[in-house]
């Protein structure tokens, strides 16, 4: 009987969840003092999605235990930097939020508030649905140019009915990996980790820096939105090309550090662009100067 | 003379026999002759609904005949290309019918290097480089089908485009169902994975060779 509802449950397992929720142990061999990043870490992201979501934190870390050229610090802030990634905001993460507020806030008149609006962008909401059904509503909403518009979203612990709403909500994380969202968070934690990568392999000094950018992606709405396309242009317009050899950037840390000073809550990046540009033209001047002397 | 009882008895008579290779077909545990036995039971309750004037079974199992036709085709039409491609240039063609179409812009990553890998693809066209060896993979590479095969699972390189193009991408899992389903299929696949990997492995002697050779040939002067 045991073996034929494992049987079930591994036929379902994409809707009724994983059978396997055997924590992950932290990988063996980490630097001094990360112990309790990554197993704060763990813990976050079993709550944040399940215990297979923790062991991809866990083989996605192990990248980098044992290298030489990480040292624990910069290996302390890939663990606590790509946790913090891993587990981003979206309507899910906020629900659960919520009704975690309450938990530890039950009988706390000095609580946090009950009742929390919270504004979206129509694709960002659709988004956290699993692709079969986001991508034709995305599609239908772009045909309509409705993708940006802004929703307002009300998360409440106020009455029964909020609270049931909440937990609606919550359980849709069972259906998290198989969002819009999740493929491009996916992507874009896989781009910073090859970002950080090459960086060791060809300006080690780099490396710390572009682990750093992991903090300008945060939150959402349009603080993420500005946050992402902002991390793009410095890793596109800056880091890619150097570790390519297309630009002579001896001192990518800095470079990053100036764009990074550059950046504005502005959609069109005007000063961000302008920046890069500069730092551009001058590593080329630079690098042409030097093939010619 | 009335024959209605006739008709009756070779009725009961024919559901019952059918009602054996219903039993035979669901007990199969591969593909193929599961197909098989399906279709021998389509031909006999079409043949046992004509005397009674079953007409709704009748319909059902027209249907179902050449759907069953259909898919013991493709099955054995896979075998058959995989073998014949074990025997021939090591292509791995045969499965771009299971394959799903993606555009990939220039600039625009396929897979990056540690990341775990869950399906294998085929280029179409465009430019395709790995990004660490600097190797532009031709029109016509597959790319991915070892991690499938591997223990770790992990990709071993990073997949740039570089010039826009056309991939085609198939999930582990279609492969593995395909595997678990056509054990004719499994041995010659892994028979063709094989053969690639001995092929890489001969690839890298001769280049290790090439290299080495020059060290023998030029001593230096003394």
């Amino acid at each position: 009987m045991a073996s034929l509802l494992s049987s079930l449950r591994y036929l379902l397992a994409d809707f009724i969840g994983e059978d396997d929720d055997t924590p992950p142990f932290p990988p063996d061999g980490l630097p001094d003092g990360a112990a309790p990043v990554v197993s704060e870490a763990i813990h976050r992201l079993i709550d944040y999605q399940g215990a297979g979501y923790a062991r991809l934190y866990v083989e996605r870390l192990r990248r980098f235990v044992g290298r030489r050229d990480v040292d624990a610090a910069m290996f302390g802030e890939i663990a606590r930097l790509m946790a913090m990634r891993m587990s981003y905001e979206d309507p899910i993460r906020i629900a659960q939020q919520k009704l975690a507020e309450l938990e530890i806030g039950t009988g706390n008149p000095r609580g946090p508030s009950a009742d929390d609006v919270r504004k979206f962008r129509f694709d960002e909401l659709v988004g956290a649905l699993p692709a079969a059904v986001a991508e034709p509503v995305l599609d239908v909403l772009e045909r309509l140019g409705w993708t940006r518009k802004r929703v307002s979203i009300r998360f409440s612990t106020k009455s029964r009915w909020g609270i049931r709403r909440l937990k609606i909500e919550a359980g849709l994380r069972r259906w998290r990996l198989f969002s819009v969202r999740y493929a491009r968070e996916r992507a874009w934690v896989e781009r910073w980790l090859h970002m950080v990568g090459r960086s060791l392999a060809k300006q080690p000094m780099a490396a710390s820096a572009i682990v750093q950018t992991a903090d300008m992606v945060q939150g959402y709405g349009d603080a993420y939105r500005q946050g992402l396309i902002d991390w793009h242009a410095i890793i596109d317009g800056l880091a890619k090309p150097t570790f390519d050899g297309a630009l002579p950037l001896g001192d990518l840390a800095a470079a990053i550090a100036e764009a990074r000073a550059a950046v504005m809550p502005d959609p069109r990046q005007v000063a961000l662009k302008r920046v890069i540009a500069e730092i551009r033209a001058r590593a080329l001047a630079a690098g042409a100067n030097a093939a010619a002397g | 003379m009335d024959t209605s009882h006739l008709a009756e008895h070779a009725g009961t008579a024919s559901s019952f026999f059918a009602s054996i290779f219903v039993v035979a077909t669901l007990s199969m545990r591969t593909m193929i002759p599961l197909r098989v036995f399906g279709i021998l039971t389509n031909i006999i309750l079409i043949a046992s609904a004509i005397p009674t004037r079953n007409y709704p079974t009748l319909v059902l199992h027209a249907v179902l005949l050449p759907l069953n036709t259909y898919r013991l085709h493709q099955m054995l039409q896979l075998v058959r290309d995989v073998k014949k491609s074990v025997n021939s240039d090591l292509s791995m063609e045969w499965l771009k019918p299971f394959m799903t179409e993606r555009k990939c812009a220039a600039g625009e990553m396929v897979f990056y290097k540690d990341e775990k890998a869950e399906s294998m693809f085929y280029i179409v066209s465009g430019r395709f480089q790995l990004v660490e060896s600097g190797i532009e993979l031709p029109v016509g590479a597959i790319v991915g089908e070892f991690g499938m095969l591997s223990p770790s699972n992990l990709r071993t390189q990073t997949l740039e485009c570089i010039e826009a193009g056309v991939i085609l991408s198939v999930n582990y899992t279609q492969v593995e169902e395909l595997y678990v389903q056509n054990p004719a299929f499994g041995f010659y696949f892994l028979r063709l994975a094989s053969a690639r990997l001995f092929e890489n492995i001969e690839k890298l002697e001769q280049r290790l060779a090439q290299h080495a050779t020059p060290a023998f040939a030029a001593p230096r002067p003394a």
